[in-house]
């Protein structure tokens, strides 16, 4: 099962959801109306002494009970998907999650960031924001988000603490499986009509408190709310349970097949069952987002109603010899992880002798990456990129850590900054021609301020050194901080993105996909109503589009047109296959950067085996003379990106 | 009837939880976001209280006639760092954030005086070592002010939705009280001291 079919899947299971969901609300109508029926009922005939209204059926009771019910049910689920719709970190605050700096020098802090930036860099998506639930003992982490660009990874204090880098590293892979299988999602939709149906029984509590002479109507329909209410939460968790079980078990084996390691994740799972909290939270707000946990967050766990399968399955499941036994936890001493030193004159607190920590004068030629790419192309197989999709291997996370690693101190802190990372993403665009920078510096100056100007030509040295394949790394690392920025901050960071792009006439594809990644994984913190809808179920109506995109990759591999045409038709002629249709070869001058965006924000729109011919189809373009150069394959990733189907880091074969 | 005004209070209900609750989690996300961006603050504060005591004491050297001075930069420096540790722990705090406001401009004044009288000082100047201290500084000054900008914003917003119809219904009852800007006032130019030659 590929990426696309584990998303297909996911949608699926969507509308499985919504119609286990509808037969319970009108169950839950149905016998609202009975309760009301037979109140109104006897009520009425006491006081008229009428037979005839003591009948069931009262069509009118029955439209006020229908329509009541739906109303509340509707109300309750559409404000939650609308608070909701603010992505992963509206759940994380709704659990009392802090957010962590993403520059933080804390120790535990310093570990559970790392292990999430590495694991984001080797399966190709932006860093999501990273939370802790301080209030929390227990060991338990939950990832919530619509896509990957709004989403957070929350882990409670007892996994930050009492986990070794192994054993987290096992739980944040479990993590980013649900990321990458599109569980989220369907989550985050789940959580939002629980909560319709949790409000019956809110109602139902203050209409029991009703006072006065006729209040007793009142109270026992409150009654009755409850009850059913009630009734309806059941269903909701049996539901819940039911869809998040079997995802735990794809989610725990796939989180082994990323780190290779079932020791790691297993640990993890004996620690939880070896301490007292074992994976319990504390918050009363649990409830709603249970299905969102790492392991089974509440107390109930009788059969049906459990979340997760039961923890001794679970670690049977990745160490058959496990003998039952859970071990006494120790807690891991505390500098599991040193803290890189931000900067290089970090001193105590009392002035330290002669002579201080030499600061770096001019930055140190960066030690960067040690598997670079050889400037001589790279050979994949084009079905290979296509497979990797959402499905980082071991040898992505060795060669994420690694970059991580080998990434200069100096850049990173940066990167992990708001003003570094705002600097950061603005020296990428600069322009090589120093005419031209300096007058693209005081346009930044005019449109930011000189904060942001002075950084950016502070970095831009440092910048230009990180290789093509580092750049996009770096710019998911900077994410958080960019997400950090008021919406004012926002404001100006857009126009001098903009800026810098129009100012620069050559401003090329790369420089053009990466701004692109970063505005789309941005626009959704700042403008959550912009998600894309899924409007293309047929690749036909995207021809002209598949063309473009097709054309602007071909251009960008080659100066050559005869060549670049001969690499367009290796795409295309898989794509009208598929498409039952002519894809069309077009002139520069109508693949631009501009139609080129206006495409791909059209295949963003598309269900996801469209996404998977056009992204094959670039592959072949891309792979056409069998060498794949480290600038062509970040644009494919790219591409990719802007699809929503992260592609892992380019290894060398 | 009986059953058209239970509706009713079933609908009135339905709209003053909605109403509430909306306002209330509005109120802690805005809470939570300005308190978010003071931990920002704080990072790079601390990334500048740690860089002053090497500068210090690489200007000691040079600077053998400017006792007062340094000791001036130590004392604001020191007063400072106590001021940010009582806001990081309390972001918004109206004592606490005048404090640190009053704090850090006190060190800024400082601090600018020490950067004017380095001027002076050809052989300092020339240092690598401060050099790349005091551009370090710079740098982390920048940082401090964006972030400042952002924690600003953030308190601006939240005041805002505190004050206006109808959340200030919820921010009384529910005890949201009123954040505090951190503001750092400019030493003015002219205020800089004149260096003797």
């Amino acid at each position: 099962m590929d990426f696309f079919e584990r998303q297909d899947k996911a949608r699926r299971h969507t509308a499985f959801l919504v119609f286990y969901f509808v037969v319970a609300i009108v169950l839950m109508i149905g016998s609202i109306y009975l309760v009301v029926a037979t109140l109104t009922g006897a009520f009425e005939s006491r006081d008229t002494s009428d037979e005839t209204t003591t009948s069931v059926s009262q069509p009118e009771v029955f439209l006020v009970t229908a329509f009541g019910t739906l109303g509340i049910i509707g109300a309750g689920s559409f404000f939650k998907t609308l608070s909701l719709a603010r992505g992963g970190r509206a759940v994380a605050e709704l659990l009392d999650g802090r957010l962590v700096n993403p520059n933080s020098t804390d120790a535990h802090e310093r570990k559970l960031l790392n292990v999430v930036e590495e694991m984001a860099i080797a399966s190709g998506v932006p860093v999501p924001q990273v939370y802790v639930m301080d209030g929390e003992p227990g060991i338990n982490a939950f990832a919530a988000g619509h896509s990957a660009s709004d989403a957070a990874i929350s882990v409670t204090r007892g996994a930050m603490t009492m986990l070794t880098r192994d054993e987290l590293q096992g739980v944040i892979a479990h993590e980013f499986s649900h990321l990458l299988n599109g569980d989220m999602k369907l989550n985050l939709r789940l959580m939002g009509l629980i909560f319709g149906i949790l409000c019956l029984t809110v109602i139902g509590r203050i209409l029991v408190r009703a006072r006065g002479k006729n209040a007793w109507p009142a109270i026992l329909v409150g009654l009755a709310l409850i009850i059913v209410g009630w009734v309806g939460v059941l269903f909701g968790r049996l539901i819940q349970a039911a869809v998040s079980r079997q995802r735990e078990f794809l989610a725990d084996a796939s989180a082994v097949q990323f780190t290779r390691n079932p020791s790691g994740l297993a640990g993890a799972l004996k620690k939880i069952g070896g301490i007292s909290e074992g994976s319990q939270l504390r918050s009363h707000r649990a409830e709603e987002a249970s299905h969102f946990f790492f392991a089974n967050g509440l107390k109930s766990g009788f059969f049906g109603f459990a979340t997760h399968p039961p923890l001794i399955e679970r670690i049977r499941a990745l160490d058959p010899s496990f003998d039952g036994k859970y071990p006494s936890v120790v807690l891991p001493d505390t500098p599991v992880e040193v803290a890189p030193p931000p900067l290089p004159s970090v001193s105590p607190l009392v002035p330290p002798p002669q002579p201080p920590l030499m600061p770096t004068a001019t930055p140190p030629p960066l030690p960067v990456l040690p598997p670079p790419l050889p400037a001589a192309a790279v050979s994949i197989a084009q079905q290979a990129i296509v497979e990797d999709i959402g499905r980082p291997r071991p040898e992505h996370l060795q060669y994420a850590v690694d970059l991580h690693q080998a990434a200069s101190a100096s850049i990173k802190t940066a990167a992990r900054d708001p003003l570094g990372a705002h600097a950061l993403v603005c020296a990428f665009l600069l322009a090589e021609d120093p005419s031209l920078r300096e007058k693209q510096l005081q346009e930044l100056g005019r449109t930011t301020s000189d904060a942001v100007r002075d950084e950016t030509r502070r970095m831009w040295p440092q910048v230009q050194q990180i290789p093509d394949q580092g750049r996009i790394p770096l710019v998911d690392v900077a994410l958080p901080a960019l997400r950090r920025l008021s919406p004012q901050q926002f404001e100006q960071f857009r126009l001098s993105v903009n800026t810098l792009m129009s100012s620069d006439n050559q401003s090329n594809l790369f420089d053009f996909m990466m701004q692109k990644i970063v505005m789309r994984h941005l626009d959704t913190r700042f403008y959550p109503e912009r998600r894309p809808v899924t409007q293309f179920y047929d690749l036909r109506p995207l021809a002209r589009d598949a063309g473009i995109v097709l054309s602007a990759t071909a251009y960008a591999g080659t100066e050559d047109v005869t060549k670049a045409k001969a690499a367009f038709v290796k795409g295309a002629e898989l794509l009208s296959r598929i498409a039952r249709e002519e894809i069309p070869w077009l002139p520069p001058t109508e693949c631009e950067l501009a139609h080129l965006d206006a495409a791909l924000d059209r295949f963003a729109q598309s269900v996801p085996q469209i996404k998977k011919n056009v992204l094959s189809a670039c592959a072949g373009t891309v792979a056409f003379d069998n060498a794949i150069q480290p600038r062509e394959a970040e644009i494919l990733r790219a591409v990719a990106d802007s699809l929503d189907c992260p592609i892992p880091p380019f290894l060398q074969s | 009837m009986l059953t058209l005004s239970c509706g009713f209070i079933v609908l009135v209900a339905v709209v003053l939880v909605v109403f509430i609750v909306a306002g209330y989690n509005s109120l802690v996300t805005l809470r939570n976001r300005y308190k978010n961006a003071y931990s920002q603050i704080d990072v790079q504060l601390k990334r500048r209280y740690d860089l002053i005591p090497n500068l210090v004491e690489t200007a000691k050297g040079y600077l053998a006639h400017e006792r007062g001075t340094l000791e001036a930069v130590i004392a604001a420096r020191n007063a400072a760092v106590t001021a940010n540790t009582r806001a990081a722990q309390n972001p918004g705090d109206s004592s606490a954030m005048k404090e640190i406001s009053s704090a850090e401009t006190a060190l800024s004044g400082v601090m600018g005086r020490l950067f004017a009288l380095a001027e002076s000082y050809p052989d300092l100047k020339a240092n690598t070592t401060m050099l790349s201290l005091m551009e370090e500084l710079t740098s982390t000054e920048n940082k401090v002010s964006f972030a400042r900008q952002a924690y600003n914003d953030s308190v601006m917003a939240y005041n805002t939705r505190r004050e206006v119809f109808p959340t200030n219904l919820i921010a009384g009852p529910f005890n949201f009280g009123p954040a505090e800007l951190f503001v750092i006032d400019k030493p003015e130019q002219k205020d800089a001291p004149k260096v003797s030659f």
